[in-house]
């Protein structure tokens, strides 16, 4: 009876695992491996010769090459003007939602609603949010006396990257909002008791209860939030890449993702883009650690 | 300051926040809703914009889905069929590929969960291993295999690297899920006689499922969302998702305002009604259920 069992349950086991595992292994993994083969090949679409095994020259190649640490650049400048943003949004929206008031939950329920939104599509709603002929933004600005004439906020090299970040800090700061709200909702409500006693003021308690008792939830935010903003993509790509209908692409927002798309599908070098997606995952993964480690030891040893 | 005029004072600080908060997500919001709405006069109305249209029309809407974006020229891009096919193809692409993704999560969600067998630990690490990295590195490759098995610009192709790229995740959250089941209700089930398909189905999923529409909804909106994948696995109106469509409203010269806010809107309306209606199922779910409630 027992052995019976037995066999019924690794049947079961295999029905049910077997194919999970056989899709990972063939849709994630092996082209996970292709890729870094790949990456050390002179692959290229455009040439009319079989790839040869060049090493790891397309990454020196890359290391070497002016352009990547433009784009590298690029990537941080996203993520550095993104990540406080956000967190200040996120951080006074958890404050906010974490008081006591009628209408709290709906509130919640409606502030939530941009990371809902396709991300292609809050490209889009900026581009023509910021239009300078059209822009609600000109319109609003315009209404309340603040600017004289309408204004091209896209215009600007320099100034794109700055809407890039603004863009996705509204389209992700429900996330980490949610995550700090329910760090929030985690200390203990005594030590905000005791520390009254003790004539501790409103900013006091924020400096010496809740940020410390935060880093652990503040890290978690800080981590996928720079995984997400270094790996932007559908934002620019509506918003300022400009890429779309086979156009060329907006060299002053070009970003390590953006680059790596061009790269590999179309310009069709193919090796070298691959050389390049394995970087991106070591950056990420490098800084994303770093991240961890610092804020989370940090919280401990307070 | 007495207490009253402190208790006011808390007041308004607080609803000025949450109109500011509000303001804030959903002007952008209200915006684009508008737009679709507004007749074109009303819609280039400048420098005063019409913030409240007079005359709401669903005009744009019908242009889309019939003759294709008007530019201002006066000039029309066949987009209308597009329209139709990306609707229909997302709705496809994302519901095949969230139920493939719930019943088989549910399945190993309940194996990871409550049974013991060589290799668990071992099967369980090559599925997660891959959750916190970016797929990217392996999309490059996988295109051309995916080339080579004739599968791009296919539905059942795209649906397959969404089944795949959302299984760690749904897993180890139905895991978490069925984790957190009383175990009595199952070992009496067991007692009984039922076999392992048997007790799935009659114990485990009537009361996993909370955790499964989590699951199912966190997978549908991540996929009715996703640009990247299709904009690489994807070539013609055959397979191209609303957010792939809706990129190719953007001419080269000139952008149809109003018909690009109409398509924008229905490119956002399902996952929009989704986090209205089951928003406590998508947050447990996308905060991987680190926050309950």
């Amino acid at each position: 009876m027992s052995r019976l069992r037995l066999n019924n349950d690794t049947a079961f086991i295999l029905v049910i695992l077997a194919p999970i595992l056989l899709l990972v292994a063939a849709l994630i993994y092996y082209p996970a491996v292709d890729t870094f083969r790949t990456s050390l090949t002179s692959r290229n679409l455009r040439i009319n010769r079989p790839p040869e095994f060049v090493g790891l020259e397309n990454y020196q190649r890359l290391l070497a090459d002016d352009e990547f640490w433009e784009v590298t650049r690029r990537s941080l400048s996203v993520v550095a003007i993104t990540l406080p943003l956000e967190l200040f949004v996120a951080f006074s929206l958890a404050l906010l939602l974490n008081e006591n008031f009628r209408g709290r939950g709906v509130v919640r329920s409606l502030v939530i609603l941009p990371w809902m939104v396709p991300p292609v599509v809050n490209g889009f709603l900026w581009g023509w949010l910021l239009n300078g002929e059209y822009g609600a933004l000109n319109g609003l600005l315009y209404q309340f006396g603040l600017i004289g004439e309408y204004q091209s906020w896209l215009r600007e090299p320099q100034y794109q990257l700055v809407w890039v970040a603004v863009v996705q800090t509204w389209t992700r700061f429900a996330f980490p909002t949610i995550i700090l709200l329910a760090g929030l909702q985690g200390i203990a409500p005594d030590l905000y008791d005791s520390a009254k006693v003790d004539g501790a003021g409103v900013f006091q308690r924020l400096i010496f209860i809740t940020i410390p008792q935060l880093l652990p939830s503040i890290a978690i935010a800080l981590v996928l939030e720079f995984i997400a903003s270094f790996q932007i993509f559908d934002v620019i790509w509506t918003l300022t890449a400009g890429g779309s209908a086979g156009g060329a692409i907006n060299p002053f927002t070009k970003t390590l993702m953006i680059f790596n798309y061009e790269l590999v599908f179309r310009d069709l070098r193919i090796g070298l883009g691959a050389a390049l997606s394995y970087l991106i995952l070591l950056m990420s993964l490098g800084v994303g650690f770093f991240f961890v480690w610092r804020l989370y030891n940090q919280g401990v040893k307070e | 300051m007495t207490l009253q005029q402190r208790s006011t004072f808390r007041m308004i600080v607080i609803y000025l926040g949450c109109f500011l908060a509000l303001f804030w997500a959903l002007a952008p919001i209200y915006w684009v809703v508008v737009s679709s709405v507004s007749t074109r006069a009303e819609l280039y109305a400048r420098p005063y914009k019409v913030w409240f249209p007079s005359q709401p029309t669903l005009e744009h809407y019908v242009t889309i889905f019939t003759v294709g974006a008007e530019y201002r020229g006066g000039g029309y891009s066949p987009t209308a069929e597009l329209m139709g096919l990306g609707l229909r193809n997302s709705f496809i692409i994302s519901t095949f590929s969230a139920a493939l993704v719930t019943i088989i999560a549910t399945g190993a969600g309940y194996i990871y969960a409550r049974m013991r067998f060589r290799g668990k630990q071992l099967t369980f690490y090559f599925l997660m291993l891959m959750m916190p990295l970016p797929v990217w590195v392996s999309i490059i490759a996988l295109f051309f295999l995916m080339s080579q098995l004739e599968l791009v610009d296919t539905l059942p192709g795209l649906i397959s690297i969404f089944v795949t790229f959302l299984m760690p995740l749904s897993v180890w959250l139905m895991s978490t899920f069925i984790r957190d089941i009383p175990r009595e209700v199952e070992d009496a089930a067991l007692v009984d006689g039922c076999n392992r398909w048997q007790l799935l189905w009659n114990v485990i999923i009537p009361l996993a499922r909370p955790g499964m529409i989590a699951v199912f909804l966190v997978a549908l909106v991540s996929t009715w969302n996703n640009f990247l994948i299709p904009l690489i696995f994807t070539r013609t109106q055959a397979s191209q998702p609303l957010t792939v469509v809706l990129t190719l409203f953007i001419g080269q010269y000139e952008v149809a305002w109003e018909d690009m806010s109409a398509a924008a809107v229905m490119t956002m309306l399902v996952p929009f009604l989704m986090a209205l209606f089951f928003q406590r199922y998508l947050v447990r779910g996308l905060t991987l259920g680190a926050v309950k409630e």
